[in-house]
Parts: structure tokens; sequence; C-alpha cells
């Protein structure tokens, strides 16, 4: 739409992050924590995409796709620590897990 | 003021001697260590001789311009505070003062070889014997108030060493402690008094000192002659202070006759006498030093009468001779009273001793109601306390007679009637007891001790030849000194006394005579009396116990309670317990609780309980559960993120 501004993109960006964010603090499972995290990393490759296109600057297709490559190695070692912690409980609750307690 | 080393060679050997043995005696043979020790205080003797000689030659050419010899030590203060000197000062006082502590000091020396050659301590009690004469001499030689009370701590410190050298008997270690206290509490007053003499006349040495004088309102020097009379009271016994003393016959009997009899309970008399300048400008003071030396003359003889422990007699004897000296040099016959403490060094130390050897040869027994019969036994004892009790009540032609009568001539002259006939009273007390105790100890029949250690109790084995004779032969010389000693100055015959004295006494005032030897003058009467009193008291004594026998032997002459008043030294130690050490005791009790382990130790608990209470808290912050640290995370960066669009 040629009439989109990049206040548009970034505040749909924003409000990706704000769901991603609100999605970790409230979800007791952590495979749904580890999708709202997904979330955030796409709501900052968005707006790292959308300002690249609006100032015409590629850094910000590159970072985009730094972004998405750490994403996705955090994933992979993100789910199988949630494999290696889980497989030995009852739930998969991540409220379960504070036995780091001070 | 001649410059000279002698004074220096007085205090500095033994303190050298001490030094030595106290740093590598415990290596040495004991005969190693009774030879540094005798050679020590023998120089020291030798010297003071030497010092004295010149001194009468330099004054025999020079007349009254030569005051002393004297050696400069060090200047403390500053600038801002100039005229605090430490010197040394033979002049006539000085060295007829050091002539005994290092001539009886010697004697004494000599004896304690004998009487503690079995004795483990051996080697540590030379050092601080030794020490003993540094500090005494110190005291007596320094040209000023400064030395002075130099000397006088380091007197207490080895009073408090050596009455407590048998540290390992509570009651040894208590009376060490007592006698520091109380002597301490002296010191306060000596001390203050000599900063009030500074801040006033801006020096504390001596002749100079009495220069200035003149200029020091009347109520100042009263105020620092009473201080200096607190002081002195406290160092030689004297009422109300007197409490140290019967205790601190817990050590060695030497040391009792040495620092406790002839030299260190002296100080006091010292003092009052070298400032008699100050004393004769302040009138008030001068009485109080007379009446606490009557009283505590009078005291002194009296407590003397009811006690069984033959060295708690000569204790509270020595209170109250030196009472005697106090009251001479209260009533401006200070030569007098200083003569009397040159007559009672000889016949008082020669008293402990012959009792050391009775001590020694019944094995440690001290109660004179178990003796008796030693007449034939121990002649050389029995001859000495002899010699010392006549010197004591002042029967010519022995020593005493001369210098007791020479104070109480000066009170009944100087118009003090009232303390001329407490010392009288004192003197037929002084007889009473006296002969209480050579009736006790050796007449009548042998008394239970005396049994037990010829039945090899006592002693154990025979006595070495050497200490027989090391024991033996300063009785003998301190005999003939009790007898002979007091014809230094028989008026109208001899002057060697008032020659050294002189020399003193009579520069701040007109002459010698003035102070208090003037005999021509009275009545007939007035010069019997102290013979008379003494002839009466010692009749009573022997009226009640000559051939006592038993129980007969521990009567008193008093009704019950008056007798065990006596024999508790008319209650002043109940006194100080119930004044003044029990609510020290309760105070230092409330303190140990409440500030002690109330305050200090809550304030300890009260940082650690801190320390826990933080850490409990901060440990809230680590609860483990992922979602609330989440949650931390994402607030701080929030807040960063504001801070820094806001912000910059």
């Amino acid at each position: 739409m040629p009439g989109a501004t990049l206040e548009a993109y970034l505040a749909v960006a924003a409000l990706l992050f704000g769901i991603g964010a609100m999605g970790v603090l409230l979800r007791r499972s952590p495979l749904a924590m580890l999708m709202s995290v997904e979330i955030m990393w796409s709501a900052a490759g968005l707006a790292f995409v959308a300002a690249a296109r609006w100032w015409l600057d590629m850094s910000g297709h590159i970072l985009t796709f730094l972004a998405m490559t750490v994403a996705a190695a955090e994933v992979a070692i993100g789910l199988a620590l949630v494999v290696i912690i889980f497989r030995p409980r009852e739930r998969v609750d991540v409220d379960d897990v504070h036995d780091l307690a001070g | 003021m001649v410059a000279s080393l002698w004074p220096a060679a007085v205090v500095g050997v033994p303190l050298a001697g001490a030094l030595v043995l106290a740093a590598a005696g415990r290596r040495m043979h004991p005969r190693t260590v009774a030879w540094i020790a005798i050679s020590a205080v023998g120089v020291a003797f030798a010297s003071t001789v030497a010092a004295l000689l010149d001194y009468l030659a330099r004054r025999e050419a020079m007349g009254e311009a030569f005051v002393g010899l004297s050696t400069r030590l060090w200047s403390f203060g500053g600038p801002q505070a100039p005229g605090i000197e430490l010197g040394l000062l033979g002049d006539g006082l000085s060295l007829w003062f050091a002539l005994i502590v290092t001539g009886v000091g010697l004697l004494i020396h000599v004896y304690s070889v004998g009487y503690m050659a079995d004795d483990p301590g051996f080697r540590r009690y030379f050092a601080q014997l030794n020490y003993f004469i540094f500090a005494m001499s110190l005291l007596v030689m320094s040209d000023g108030l400064v030395g002075t009370i130099a000397g006088w701590a380091n007197v207490g410190l080895a009073s408090y060493l050596l009455i407590g050298f048998w540290y390992q008997r509570e009651d040894a270690r208590a009376a060490a402690i007592k006698a520091f206290l109380v002597t301490f509490s002296g010191e306060v007053g000596l001390v203050l008094a000599t900063a009030l003499l500074w801040n006033q006349t801006g020096t504390v040495q001596y002749y100079v000192l009495f220069e200035r004088l003149e200029h020091v309102p009347a109520g100042v020097l009263t105020a620092a002659g009473l201080l200096l009379l607190w002081g002195a009271a406290a160092k030689s016994a004297q009422l109300p202070l007197h409490v140290w003393l019967p205790d601190a016959m817990a050590g060695p009997t030497p040391v009792s006759a040495l620092i406790h009899a002839a030299t260190m309970v002296t100080a006091g008399v010292y003092l009052t006498a070298r400032m008699y300048p100050l004393y004769a400008a302040a009138p008030v003071a001068q009485a109080a030093v007379a009446w606490v030396g009557g009283l505590s003359a009078l005291m002194g003889a009296l407590v003397a009468c009811g006690q069984t422990d033959i060295k708690r007699v000569l204790a509270y004897s020595t209170m109250s001779q030196i009472g005697y000296m106090l009251l001479g040099v209260g009533v401006a016959a200070e030569a007098a009273g200083v003569f009397h403490f040159f007559t009672q060094a000889f016949f008082k130390a020669l008293l402990f001793l012959a009792a050391g050897l009775v001590i020694h040869r019944l094995g440690g027994e001290q109660d004179m109601t178990r003796m008796g019969g030693l007449a034939r036994t121990m002649r050389l004892a029995f001859g000495a306390y002899l010699v010392g009790a006549a010197a004591m009540m002042g029967i010519p032609p022995f020593s005493g007679f001369y210098s007791k009568d020479a104070i109480l001539e000066a009170a009944w002259s100087h118009g003090h009637v009232a303390l001329w006939a407490i010392g009288i009273l004192a003197a037929t007390l002084t007889a009473f007891y006296s002969v209480r105790m050579l009736a006790l100890i050796f007449g009548g029949s042998p008394g239970p001790a005396v049994v037990a250690a010829s039945h090899g109790g006592g002693h154990g084995h025979p006595e070495p030849a050497w200490v027989v004779r090391s024991m033996g032969v300063p009785v003998a010389v301190l005999a003939v000194l009790a007898t002979a000693g007091g014809w230094v100055w028989i008026p109208g015959r001899t002057a060697w006394a008032a020659t050294v004295l002189d020399g003193f006494f009579g520069r701040f005032r007109d002459g010698l005579e003035a102070a208090g030897h003037a005999a021509g003058s009275l009545p007939a009467w007035v010069l019997w009396a102290p013979l008379a009193a003494a002839a009466v008291g010692a009749a009573a004594a022997l009226a009640v116990y000559a051939g006592a026998a038993g129980p007969s032997r521990t009567r008193i002459p008093a009704p019950a309670g008056v007798a065990a008043a006596w024999a508790a030294g008319l209650y002043v130690d109940h006194a100080y317990r119930r004044v003044l050490v029990e609510p020290a005791l309760r105070f230092a009790g409330w303190v140990s609780r409440h500030v002690e382990a109330g305050g200090i130790d809550e304030s300890v608990h009260g940082v650690a309980l801190l320390a826990a209470q933080a850490s409990e808290w901060l440990k809230g912050l680590q609860s483990g559960f992922v979602r609330r640290y989440t949650l931390v995370v994402l607030a701080t960066a929030a807040v960063l993120l504001i801070w820094v669009v806001a912000g910059v």
C-alpha cells in the first residue's frame, strides 16, 4: 500500500512484540513460551525489514537474516533443553521447575 | 650545683644489675646471680659514700653557695611547656636517704642470699630487689618532682612484684594488688600537686621551685601540700591509707624488712621533708601532716598490741614509727623526723631480719602465740631482738632514744602539746607491744611450733655454714648500727648528722636549730617523759606476759570487744570493703551484665542479625520461577527504554 507509513509497520511490530511478551509471561507450557518468543523475534524482523524498505538501507535486510538464523538456533537448543528438563516430570509446566531457588 | 656522676652511679648501677639479671639470670648459676646483685648495690653504696664525702668537702670549701652534686638527664615538655626537667641531685637530704637505701639495701641483699637459698625464684628475686634499689634511689636522688614521681611509680611496681613474689599463694596476689591500688591512689595526689605547682611556678625542680614559692597564693600552696600529703600517706601507710601494709607481709621477710620498713614506706617522709618550704608557707597543710602522723603513730601502736602474727605486729609498728617521722616533719622539726627515719631503718630492719631468723628456723611459722622459749636456742636472734626493741622503745644509749626524743621535744617546744601527749601515749604502747613480742617469742617455755621444729619439723636439713653467715652477719651489723646509729647526733656532743642535713634544711630557713633540736630550754619532766612512758608500757607487758604459758599467751588486756577490734585493725579494712570495694564490685557486675553483655555484645549480634535479615530479603529475589525472572527482565528493559528515549 503506497499510503502506509513506517509508523504503521512499526506499530504492528510493536503489537506483535507485546503479544509475544504477554505470551511468555502468561503461558505455563514451555512450548507455548518458545512459540511466544518466536513471535517476538518475528516482530523484530518485521521492524527491521520495514525500516530497511523505508530508508532504502540493506543493513535491515541483513540483520533480519541474522535474526532468523539466531532464532532458529535458539529454538533448536531450547527444544532440546525442554525435552531434557521435562522428560522425568509428570506435568509440562514451567512453574514446577524452581529448584534453583535461593 | 656542681655537675657530677656520683648520683648517676647510685641510681644507674642497680638498674644495670636488674636489667642484666632479668635478661640473663635464668641461665646463671645462683652464686653468679648473688654476686652480681650484691656488687650492684655495693657499688651504689660506695658511690653514695663517695658522693657524701665529696658533698661535705665542697660544702666546707664553698659554703652556702654550694647546693649539691647534680646530673642532668632529660627534658620533657617542649617550647609550649618548659621547665619539666628530669635530673639527679645529691644534696644533704638526698644523700642521707640514699645512704640508708643503699646501705641497708646491701645488708638485706646479703641476708637474702641465705634466706632465699632454697627458693626456686632466687634469680627473679634478686633482679626485682635490684630494680627496687634503683627505683628508690631515683626517688630520693631526683632533683625535682618529675623524677620523684618516676621513682615513686617504679617503687610501686617493685613493691607489687615483691609482695606477690610467691604468686602461687592467693593471699600474696591479693596483697600485691591491694598495695598497688592504695598507693596508686596517692600517686594521683602527687601528680595533681606537681601539675598545680608547675602551673603556678613554671618549674618542677626543687631548688628553683622553692625560690618561686612566694609568688604562689597561699590557697594553692595549701592545696598542693594536702595533695602531697595524700600521696605521702598512701605510700607511707598512714591513716587512713595504711590498710595495705599489714597484708603486704605476705612477701618474703627480707622484702618486708627492706621495702616495708626501712625504705619504700619512708618515701612519704622524704617527700614531706623535701617540700618543707612549701609546708612552712602553708601552715594548714603542715598541721595536717603532723596530725596524720600523730594519729597514725597512736593507732599503729594500739593495733600492734592486739596482733598475733609477728610480721603484722612489726608492720603496724612501722606505721606507728613513720607516724612519728611525719609528726616531726609536721611540727617544723623536719631534721628530727628525718633523723628518726635513719635510726628506724636500723632497728626496724634489725627486728624484721631477726624475726626472719625465727620464722626460717620454725619452718614458716609466724604466730607468736605458738612460739616461746627461744631465748637460749636462738641467741643471736634474741640479742638482736633485744637491741631492736630497746632502740624502738627509746632506751638510751640505743639509737631510737635520740631521734624519738628529738621529735617529742620539738613537738613540745613548738607548742603542740596535744601531739606531744599522743606521742607519749604511743610510746607507752610501743613499749608494751615490744616487750610482748619478746616475751611471747623468746620467753617462757617452748611453744608448739618450737617443739615441732626441734623434732625435725621446721627447716628440715641443717643449714650450711654460708647460709647461717649470710643471715647472721647483716643482723649483727644492724644490731651495732641500731645501738650506735643515734650517736651521730647527740646535742652538745656530736653533730655529724646536723652537718649533712643543714645543707638542705638550713637553706630556706634560719639555721637547723629552728628545725627542732633545741633541748636546753625544756622542763626536766618533759625530757624524762618518753622514757617514763616506755617504762610503764614495758612493765605492763611484763606483768601480763612474762612467764605466761598456753592460753594465757593469747591474752590481751582489754575487754573482749576491744581486743577483737584491735586484732581486726580497728575495722578500717571492713569499712573500706563496705564503702569502696563492694560498691565497685557491684558496679563492675552491672557493667558486665548491661554494658558488656547487653550493650556491646547485643550490638555485635545486632549487626549479624541485620546481615541475616538482609540476606533473607535478597533471597526472595531468587524464587526460581522462570516467569518471575522473565517479568523482571522485561520490566527492566522497558524502564531503561523509556529512560533512554525520554531522557536523552
